[in-house]
């Protein structure tokens, strides 16, 4: 943390020389590091730097230079002064404690936003206040016993203001559920930090006592607010409160699952899913051996199919426990369109469906960015702003849907919005503006949408902090088809927008082709495979004797024999009596040559290990069903080492 | 310190008995591209994908024929990012040994010719010279990285 503070100096350092320390490109530097050490649990860095900030705007030209110097070195010393010489904090007394109050207070927090929003639906109902003041109560007990003071303290001023509330000695407001929120982003934040300072043996201090200070003042400030918002409703009748509340049941049940659940080391269950490989393979060999194949003994073969029948089970069950209902992901969305709504002024509301579709963990933690990039966009730029609504007829509340099924083996994820929809004409425009498209193109309707896919798009107008700040779609789509997954658009003007997420349910298996070289056998992706074909004489070319190409159906694609690449040995010399495997990646295709198909097979991908990681034409390894390890190759790295070599 | 030794070309090796995790004979290995020789590819140890190294390559001695005494140990090597499983491939297994500190001595240096740079220390006992390797530096990722630069 201190470290990445520290380039950040350094960065600002380089900018105020080069560009002068009042230039823009200087403050807009200095306005980033604060925020960063802000967002590392350093107030103090973070307010010295936006002392330096005023001071430098409203200094003359002459003292500017001068002044970001001394302010430089100053905050040099404070970084560099409090990242080494910090006294030993709690924190490195028992890593295996505090590691699991980071993981139990996050599960916490993640909690009280659930219960403010419920509460939020429905200001009556108490249950909600009893859980958040729960949560915030044990987060309180562990931070005290763990000697996180400030933590300790900021959650039991929260806790009081919540037992209040539930006494119904401060009515349920906005302004309470806003406060709330804000102290559990606060503490978020702390925890990051706490977390932080586990990993690196000279990390940022626990939440100092400073920023305590400051919640305190912001504390103070607030303490009034609940009863000017209760003021306000005692004069509007609560109109949301008479709406019952369906996803209340959900909650309960919810509820009840986090009892029951159990922390598991992610270690032992990749031990465990090896191990139930293993089984699997030697359950195979076991009931396919010619010997005892061949014996006849009908009880013996009613054993071995029993088990089959509980390995296939085992099997099945070890793949299930690294799966999670996403509905977990939906609901961080809850709180993200519940604020940018507040932010843009626009009545939004979130409709999830499917929330109990289950898919890998490492999964949903990838896509948990890209799917909220999408959803800002459909607030930001799909969903129009009240007037605009009503102006075209709509209802004044927009809404956004996230969903989720199961589709063969996929998982499917739809994010929709009933706002603007694409403007086919607004993006054509775009396109051949910034020359993305030559200018007489004619494309079709779906070709023009995934023009928003290309790097350097943005229709956005005006540039909102919240999208359009650099990340744009195309990254969204990189991180989409980085997860083997694929994204589609559906659009109609004045009618909203849909986005269409194919993504695989887990990242550990693969569809792979099983290919013989010589003796070698290979795994190539399927996902990357077009089609395979066996050449003829007439496809084939050579360029100037030593680059060989063919032509398929049209196209000239350049030739990669696979066993001069990997300089083995092969069963074939004439590639007539191989196999195109015609594989594309990265938008680039060409003819992979092999001996021969061998099969195709779900694979788990097993990780090879620092020693090959150097190895850019392979991805993994897999255990194959006889139970010797297959290579899994990188169909890109492959290619682009052949066009290098 | 008790050092599993085992005979390669007629020399005698030890390594650490607690960096040894088990011995296996030799199985199917699987060969893998763009290495250099001495690493012979990977094996499947329940479940997991390991990478197996031959000793008689990397010490640059000549080659021979498995048999059925050449073993797999397999050994808990420092990898760069923590611990990293690996097996190493050697004539035969001979037995387990103790060496006291004082039978110890620094390897001297070779010159040019011999890299000493994972030997430990030349263990004498009973009039004999075991070789006590430091197994966390015969394979290092950078070490083939730097392989791998110089080969091409």
């Amino acid at each position: 943390m201190v470290e990445q503070l520290l380039a950040r100096l350094d960065e600002l350092g380089a900018k105020a020389v080069l560009t002068g320390a009042g230039a823009p490109e200087t403050l807009r530097v200095l306005s980033k590091l604060e925020e960063e050490a802000r967002n590392a649990g350093r107030d103090d860095a973070a307010r010295s730097v936006e002392d330096l900030a005023r001071a430098v705007i409203s200094a003359s030209d002459a003292e500017k230079d001068r002044l970001m110097k001394a302010g430089l070195e100053n905050l040099r010393r404070l970084l560099e002064s409090s990242g080494k010489a910090a006294a030993p904090s709690p924190i490195a007394q028992d890593p295996e404690l505090i590691r699991d109050f980071v993981n139990e207070a996050d599960e916490h927090l993640a909690e009280v936003e659930a219960q403010v929003l419920a509460l939020e639906r429905d200001p009556s109902s108490i249950d909600p206040l009893h859980a958040a003041f729960r949560s915030f109560h044990t987060i309180k007990g562990l931070a005290g016993f763990l000697d996180l003071q400030s933590i300790r303290e900021v959650s039991h001023e929260v806790e009081t203001l919540l037992d209040r509330a539930r006494k119904r000695d401060l009515a349920v407001t906005s302004g309470l559920n806003d406060g709330v929120l804000e102290r559990a982003d606060y503490l978020k934040r702390a925890i990051r930090a706490v977390e932080s300072s586990l990993q690196g043996a000279a990390g940022p201090d626990p939440p100092s006592v400073k920023i305590l200070a400051r919640v305190r003042a912001a504390l103070a400030q607030r303490e009034p607010t609940p009863v000017v918002a209760a003021e306000r409703e005692s004069r509007a009748p609560d109109q949301e409160a008479a709406a019952p509340d369906p996803s209340k049941d959900q909650e309960a049940r919810s509820d009840k699952q986090a009892g029951s659940t159990l922390r598991v080391d992610a270690s032992r269950l990749d031990y465990m899913m090896d191990m139930v490989g293993e089984l699997v393979i030697a359950q195979s060999l076991v009931s396919h051996d010619p010997q005892l194949r061949s014996l006849e003994n009908g009880s013996l073969h009613r054993r071995l199919n029993q088990l089959g029948r509980i390995t296939g089970e085992v099997q099945r069950m070890a793949m299930g426990l690294r799966m999670m209902p996403v509905g977990h992901l939906f609901s961080r969305m809850r709180r993200l369109v519940r604020d940018l709504a507040r932010k843009n002024g626009k009545q939004v509301r979130l409709e999830t469906q499917g929330e109990e579709t289950e898919l890998d963990k490492t999964i949903i933690e990838a896509i948990a960015d890209p799917l909220m990039h999408m959803v800002r966009n459909s607030l930001d730029h799909g969903v129009e702003p009240t007037q605009e609504r009503l102006a075209k007829g709509k209802p004044a509340e927009g809404c956004v849907v996230l969903a989720a099924s199961h589709q063969t083996g996929h998982i499917i994820l739809r994010v929709s919005d009933d706002g603007r929809g694409l403007n086919t004409e607004g993006i054509l425009k775009k396109a051949r503006e910034r020359a993305l498209i030559a200018p007489n193109q004619s494309l079709s309707e779906n070709e023009i949408f995934h023009l928003i896919f290309l790097p350097g798009f943005s229709t956005a107008e005006k540039i909102t902090d919240v999208s359009g700040r650099g990340v744009g779609m195309d990254v969204v789509r990189r991180q989409i088809e980085g997860l083997r997954g694929r994204i589609d658009i559906e659009s109609t003007l004045n009618q909203g927008t849909t986005f269409h997420l194919r993504l695989p349910l887990t990242l550990a298996i693969i569809d792979g082709l099983i290919v013989g070289v010589g003796q070698e056998r290979y795994i190539l992706p399927l996902s990357s495979v077009r089609e395979m074909l066996r050449p003829t004489p007439q496809m084939l070319f050579t360029i100037e004797q030593k680059a060989e190409m063919a032509m398929i159906r049209g196209a000239l694609l350049p030739v990669v024999r696979l066993n001069r690449r990997f300089e083995i040995p092969s069963a074939v010399d004439n590639p007539c009596e191989g196999l195109f495997v015609v594989a594309e990646c990265e938008g680039r295709r060409f003819c992979l040559l092999v001996d021969q198909l061998l099969g195709k097979q779900e694979v788990v991908i097993k990780s090879m290990g620092e020693a090959f990681r150097n190895v850019a034409e392979i991805s993994g390894g897999a255990i194959l069903g006889d139970g010797r390890v297959g290579l899994i190759l990188d169909l890109n790295g492959v290619f682009r080492e052949a066009v290098h070599a | 310190m008790k050092y599993l030794v085992f005979q390669l070309a007629g020399e005698e090796f030890g390594i650490q008995v607690q960096k040894v995790r088990e011995i296996m004979g030799v199985q199917d290995i699987t060969q893998v591209p763009q290495t250099p020789p001495y690493v012979k590819g990977v094996i499947n140890l329940r479940g997991k994908v390991i990478p197996v190294v031959d000793l008689r390559l990397k010490f640059t001695m000549p080659s021979v024929e498995y048999t059925q005494r050449t073993c797999i140990i397999v050994v808990e090597a420092a990898g760069e990012r923590g611990p990293m499983l690996m097996g190493v491939v050697v004539d035969a297994v001979a037995e387990v040994l103790s060496v006291s500190p004082g039978e110890v001595e620094e390897a001297p240096s070779f010159g040019h010719d011999v890299d000493t740079s994972y030997i430990l220390g030349l263990g004498k006992v009973k009039g004999q010279v075991k070789i006590l390797l430091d197994i966390d530096r015969v394979m290092t990722a950078r070490e083939l990285k730097h392989l791998e630069l110089a080969a091409g």
